[in-house]
């Protein structure tokens, strides 16, 4: 894990839904145009796509009195310090950990197994016309040179601000916000400061690696290997106590010796 | 009278070498995916890639060969007798040095769970496979499901096969002939399967 974890604070209080990150995105890492239909909302696309890194949701909600009271939250890679994604990716380096924490996606590495689809908690990856991974790298070649991820520049309300993990958390407590996050599978690289709770803005309460995920690499795997050395272990022990079943030849049976 | 007698013929014989072949196909190609432990296999296949369509290859070979083999074999492993108890029981005597040999037919019991073992995990490794193959076809949550069971009926059957070599060749010596050549000593059938001996006209 790195010594000095970068991130995002997403704090939806600020966001007004003018989805400057989404265009601002697609600029910076040229990403194609979804065509969409209109669908009787705001939010448009519906959901994160091969050339959509990152969204705005939009959560409407009829306030009773004939309203509808809108609540926005930005929709992207977490950048899980524990990330089901590079778990179950068998592919060295198609997905990998930049030294502050960020997770990156290299498509030339990428073997197209679609494991990290399933693996992760937030169902973020995305597979496009080139059977390859994509996802929010938090424009890792911006941050490289100095500069924050293309979203968190283009944002004019300072929704998304980029930086130092630790110091992202400490402004939020100061200013009294309630993280959402912060020690979840070993800490998000996207913070979010919620004004509801996590399930109205479309988040799980309690994120973690699917259990089937876990049972699979940190269960069985282990067990396997212990399996598969008991089984040869086993032979090799009945073999030298008990031997094999040598059947003798029988002198008074007759008959050719030909096979078949 | 001859010397030999007729255990598995020709037919038989192909598929259970389409079975293995393609089961150590599957194993070597299938190795990297489990986990990054075994990454080094993916270089026999020329990388993730080319072992992934191996795989899937491998793995419709493997699906039919196995599902005609439980097929043709089901007849003589779908029931248990008396005798398959007591083999049951005395664990088919092999775990003492004792050389009398139980009364078994065609196939011991032991076999017989075998062979419902292998037809039952070819239908799971093969679902489960498919599910795997298009995952985006299927809810996140069976593909999850999907994926922790191809794991642990591969370890399950990488284990049984462990035993069923073991058994069929050094541990039995005479065995391995059926598989060959498809037919085994007189001697060898009465001692070890005398029920199926004297059906099939021995004394």
């Amino acid at each position: 894990m790195a010594q000095l974890r970068t991130g995002f604070l997403v704090d939806t209080s600020r966001c007004i839904g003018c989805r400057s990150c989404q265009v601002a995105c697609k600029e910076w890492n040229r990403l194609e145009v979804d065509k969409t239909t209109h669908q009787g909302t705001f939010e448009n696309p519906r959901d994160l796509t091969p050339n959509l890194y990152n969204r705005i949701r939009f959560i409407e909600k009829a306030d009773g009195k004939g309203g509808v009271t809108w609540r926005f939250v930005n929709e992207r890679c977490l950048h899980c310090g524990d990330a089901g994604c590079m778990k179950v990716c068998p592919s060295p380096g198609a997905l990998y950990r930049t030294t502050d924490g960020i997770v990156g996606f290299d498509k030339e590495k990428c073997i197209a197994c679609k494991y990290c689809v399933s693996a992760c908690p937030f169902n973020v990856p995305r597979y496009g016309a080139d059977d390859k991974v994509s996802k929010c790298h938090l424009c890792l070649d911006r941050i490289g040179a100095g500069m924050v991820p293309a979203c968190a520049k283009a944002c004019p309300t300072q929704t998304l601000q980029y930086g130092g993990r630790d110091a992202l958390i400490a402004k939020a407590r100061g200013s009294g916000k309630k993280l959402y996050g912060e020690n979840s599978l070993a800490g998000l690289g996207v913070l979010y400061a919620l004004e509801g709770t996590p399930e109205e803005y479309g988040l799980p309460a309690d994120p973690s690696i699917p259990t089937a995920i876990f049972l699979w690499k940190d269960v069985l795997k282990p067990l396997g290997i212990l399996g598969f050395w008991g089984s040869v272990a086993a032979v090799l022990v009945h073999y030298v106590t008990f031997g094999g079943r040598k059947i003798e030849e029988d002198p008074a049976e007759k008959g050719g010796d030909a096979h078949g | 009278m001859g010397k030999y007698v007729e255990r598995f013929d020709t037919k038989e014989r192909i598929l259970h070498w389409f079975v293995a072949a393609s089961f150590f196909t599957l194993l070597l190609s299938g190795l990297g995916l489990y986990s990054l432990l075994f990454h080094g296999y993916f270089d026999l296949f020329g990388g993730g890639q080319g072992a992934i369509l191996v795989h899937k290859l491998a793995g419709l070979v493997f699906l039919a060969a196995s599902l005609l083999l439980f097929a043709n074999h089901v007849r003589d492993m779908s029931t248990f007798d008396d005798d398959d108890r007591a083999w049951f029981r005395s664990l088919g005597g092999y775990l003492s040095k004792d050389p009398n040999h139980l009364n078994s037919g065609k196939f011991n019991a032991g076999q017989k769970a075998f062979g419902l073992f292998m037809g039952g995990a070819t239908v799971v490794l093969g679902i489960t496979g498919v599910i795997n193959w298009i995952p985006a076809t299927f809810p996140a949550g069976i593909v999850r499901l999907s994926l922790l069971l191809h794991g642990l009926f591969f370890l399950l059957f990488i284990m049984v096969v462990v035993v069923h070599a073991y058994l069929t060749t050094v541990g039995n010596p005479g065995t391995l002939e059926s598989m060959i050549y498809g037919n085994v000593r007189r001697i060898w059938a009465r001692k070890h399967h005398p029920k199926w001996y004297k059906e099939v006209g021995g004394e």
